[in-house]
């Protein structure tokens, strides 16, 4: 006998973290709007990840105005493979990413053709700020295109996957690695279709899995089970995450990496209102967490003990 | 004090303040602020009349206001008719609309009352002065009797010789005499109104501007009759010229105007039988009437005290914030995603000002049409700004033929019912096509839907016109809405469809993949 939803009290149970209690009891008091720009434009984050040694994708080109589009077939002559993203781009929106070319035209990953004057459109839309956050004019990113890790290669559909850390007062709090599906179209979101699956903190190994907000165990593309991969360079991850989130000033933050065909973490960007449904990949809320961090983060803990006392917590 | 407690108590004092506020001003509601020397008077119409048909209309025009005197308050009881809605007209016409529900005998009562000062109070809106009347050219006996009074009269005073003429050499026949001009000038006598017609004929002659105007004489008598006056055209300047009473000039305060250019105050199509009474009675002074001064700073608290042809807009803009409050609830307590925070407030407000079928067949229509242009447009790979303006052009193209449409079927919308949606809706046309390209075609109609779904719970409560006379009345109510607001703002529960997303997660550990 399967119920189509939950009661409040078995949510709280589960220690469920809902949006109005993240805006409200996470964003709102940790994450001071002054250092918003730091996530919000991906070219600062790029700089800070700079700062602090954490690899991020080699920037090829900048386009700051529209002057400059005329420019763009001559900035990528060097390159078959680069992505263009927005500088201000939410939730994954406007970004093309070229895997080769076909004669006049690039493919993208996902194996759609584009001409020079599509990107070239697709370019001068951005510009004017069709996908930035607020609508205000944006910068375009040319940047290197990151070859997937294999581990990977039966668990991702035209797309790169990418692992997400989620931090809170600086300590790594859960993680999980977005795999693109034939439906999110390559794409690592999971709104759009993607498939989530938990990663254990110490361990670095995954677990659970959602598609669509719902539980499941295998890849609906490919069949390939979910759990028990572990993530190559997961200290460095871990590591990485945490610099950032300190050289960010935000309490609550998500970190987006993607590992190279080498094994080697990048950082993609940084989100300053993570979503929620990593939850659903876990299988269990973030409020337990939250609790034991906010007891503990005076605490002198060793990180690995912390970490794994987290993990501990379900 | 954390945020939280600040909040329940800021929001606790707000609601405090805005219903103690309201109950304070019901108190002091009733007192008009009156000076030594002002009066109030209570005019009522009662309409008796057949209507042939269901859609049959009866107009009522109501007393203007003048510098000298204003209606605040005005009640109709119209069983068996429903208002139409005017929003925009002339001015200083205002017209009770009113279309029959059904055909047969009904029966329309009306009450103004009016607050007469004698000295200059009041700024007129929409001020008459700009207004044209046509001249006519002089024939027949018309022509014959102004040419010896042309002759008589030098040019500047050529008004007061007619007005003589029409006042002293034009007697005063019964009722039942005929009233048109021809025979009066024959006749040299008319019957009660006869004399302004009269007037206006000659001065229109000769190539003076007048106009007829009906209203009404403030003098306590169950039988009232509309008398009728001329206003004449001179240095720009309408002035008031009522040969019957012996009034040039300027009027008396007493003397309200209805109709300009009829005389009729109630009139209809398809109807028949229409019998029209009409009553005067003075008011008594309200209490305090002795104790209040001249006019005060604080009058601006009072939002009744303005025409009353403001009040359905200011009615309407202050229904606005509780449009707000339902698209609050919406977004944070149930937790449904819309195009834009604010659409679907504006989306019923635009409704409101239609009726919400044409706003709902003007919505469809435009929506589609948009969409179908709006892919045609991405063809061409426009910059945003030029590529939105030539939405919006399509979708003012599509409305213009909606209006044409509409009328051709005999729907004959008000414009205004179409002038506001059109920037929200390329604004939503643009939001849907990004949308459904990022998110794909299910997703940015289930948003759409929901968009609507919301912008119908607005209208639902926009269209309360009822609430919306009671916030103009009582505005700091919404001291309470933005208590209740804030409560919103401070709400940590689970969103209701968080109860539905997360609904895996209530299943025990045991029973699923756990961590290895």
């Amino acid at each position: 006998m399967k119920r189509g939803w939950a009661w409040p009290g078995e949510l709280r149970r589960a220690g469920v973290l809902g949006i109005n209690r993240r805006n409200l009891d996470l964003v709102l008091p940790y994450n001071p709007r002054a250092n918003f720009p730091g996530v919000d434009d991906k070219l600062q984050t790029k700089r800070f990840c700079e700062q602090r040694g954490i690899s991020v994708p080699r920037t090829l080109a900048v386009i700051a105005r529209q002057g400059d589009i005329q420019r763009f077939a001559s900035l990528v002559t060097a390159h078959d493979e680069f992505v263009i993203k927005p500088a201000s781009g939410c939730e994954g929106r406007g970004i093309i990413v070229i895997a080769g070319r076909r004669g006049a035209h690039w493919l993208s990953s996902s194996g759609e053709e584009w001409s020079l004057d599509e990107l070239r459109y697709h370019l001068s839309a951005i510009l004017s700020g069709l996908y930035s956050l607020g609508g205000q004019d944006d910068h375009a990113i040319v940047e290197q295109r990151i070859v997937r890790h294999p581990i990977f290669a039966d668990l991702a559909v035209g797309g790169t996957p990418d692992i997400r850390i989620i931090l809170y007062r600086g300590v790594p709090m859960m993680a999980m690695v977005r795999l693109p599906t034939r439906q999110s179209r390559g794409r690592a979101n999971l709104h759009q279709g993607a498939v989530a699956a938990a990663i254990h903190l110490v361990t670095g190994e995954t677990f659970g899995g959602v598609h669509l907000g719902r539980a499941i165990a295998a890849h609906p593309d490919t069949g390939a089970q979910l759990a028990g991969r572990r993530m190559p360079s997961w200290e460095i991850i871990l590591a990485s995450a945490t610099r950032l989130a300190e050289v960010l000033g935000l309490g609550y933050v998500g970190v987006d990496f993607v590992l190279d065909a080498s094994g080697l973490p990048v950082v993609l960007e940084a989100n300053a209102r993570p979503g929620l449904a990593i939850q659903v990949a876990h299988g269990f809320g973030l409020a337990k967490r939250i609790e034991w961090i906010d007891r503990h983060v005076a605490d002198a803990m060793p990180r690995a003990e912390l970490l794994a006392q987290l993990a501990a917590l379900g | 004090m954390n945020a939280r407690r600040i909040s329940l108590w800021v929001a606790l004092l707000l609601a405090l303040l805005g219903v103690s506020g309201a109950l304070w001003r019901a108190q002091v509601r009733q007192q008009v602020r009156l000076t030594h020397g002002d009066s109030l008077w209570r005019v009522r119409y009662a309409v008796d009349f057949y209507a042939e048909k269901r859609g049959a209309r009866l107009h009522l025009a109501s007393p203007m206001d003048t510098a000298r005197s204003r209606v605040f308050r005005r009640e109709t009881y119209h069983r068996g008719l429903t208002p139409a809605r005017h929003m925009a007209g002339t001015r200083n016409q205002r017209e009770i609309d009113l279309a029959a529900e059904r055909e047969g005998a009904l029966r329309v009562t009306a009450q103004f009352d009016i607050h007469v000062s004698p000295e200059s109070r009041w700024r007129v809106w929409g001020a008459s002065e700009g207004l044209t009347a046509q001249t006519n050219a002089a024939s027949g006996i018309v022509a014959s009797t102004l040419a010896p009074l042309q002759a008589r009269a030098a040019a500047s005073n050529l008004v007061a010789t007619l007005f003589h003429f029409c006042a002293d050499d034009i007697a005063e026949g019964a009722v039942d005499d005929p009233g048109d001009v021809e025979t009066i000038l024959a006749r040299k006598a008319a019957p009660p109104g006869g004399k302004a017609r009269a007037l206006v004929a000659l001065c229109r002659a000769a190539h003076i501007p007048a106009r007829i105007v009906a209203g009404f004489e403030l003098d306590s008598d169950d039988a009232a009759r509309p008398i009728i006056w001329t206003e004449i055209l001179q240095e720009k300047k309408w002035g008031a010229y009522d040969p019957e009473r012996d009034v040039a000039g300027t009027l008396p305060p007493n003397f309200v105007p209805v109709r300009r250019d009829a005389t009729e105050l109630a009139w209809g199509t398809s109807v028949r039988d229409m019998k029209t009474t009409f009553s005067i009675e003075a008011l008594p002074p309200p209490p305090g009437v002795l104790a209040t001064g001249r006019r005060t700073v604080w009058e601006i608290l009072d939002l009744t005290r303005l025409p009353l042809e403001t009040h359905q807009v200011m009615a309407l803009i202050l229904l606005i914030p509780l449009g707000a409050l339902v698209t609050a609830f919406f977004r944070t307590v149930v937790g449904l995603g819309t195009f834009g925070t604010f659409t679907p407030t504006l989306l019923a407000l635009s409704f409101v000002y239609a009726d919400w079928h044409t706003g709902l067949f003007v919505f469809a229509v435009v929506m589609v049409l948009g969409l179908a242009s709006r892919s045609l447009v991405e063809r061409l790979k426009l910059l945003v700004v030029p590529r939105l303006s030539v939405i919006l052009t399509l979708v003012v193209l599509c409305m213009a033929f909606c209006i044409s449409l509409l009328d051709y079927a005999h729907l004959t919308p008000t414009p205004q019912a179409v002038l506001l949606p059109m920037v929200i809706l390329t604004m939503t046309i643009e939001r849907y096509f990004i949308n459904m390209e990022e998110d794909g075609m299910r997703i940015a109609f289930q948003r759409f839907l929901l968009t609507l779904l919301v912008a119908c719970c607005c209208y639902l409560v926009l269209r309360w016109n009822t609430v919306g006379h009671f916030l103009l009345a009582y505005p700091e109510i919404h001291l309470v809405t933005i208590a209740v607001l804030i409560l919103i703002g401070r709400y940590t529960g689970y969103r209701l469809t968080e109860l539905w997303r997360f609904r895996d997660l209530t299943v025990p550990a045991e029973q699923r993949a756990g961590p290895p």
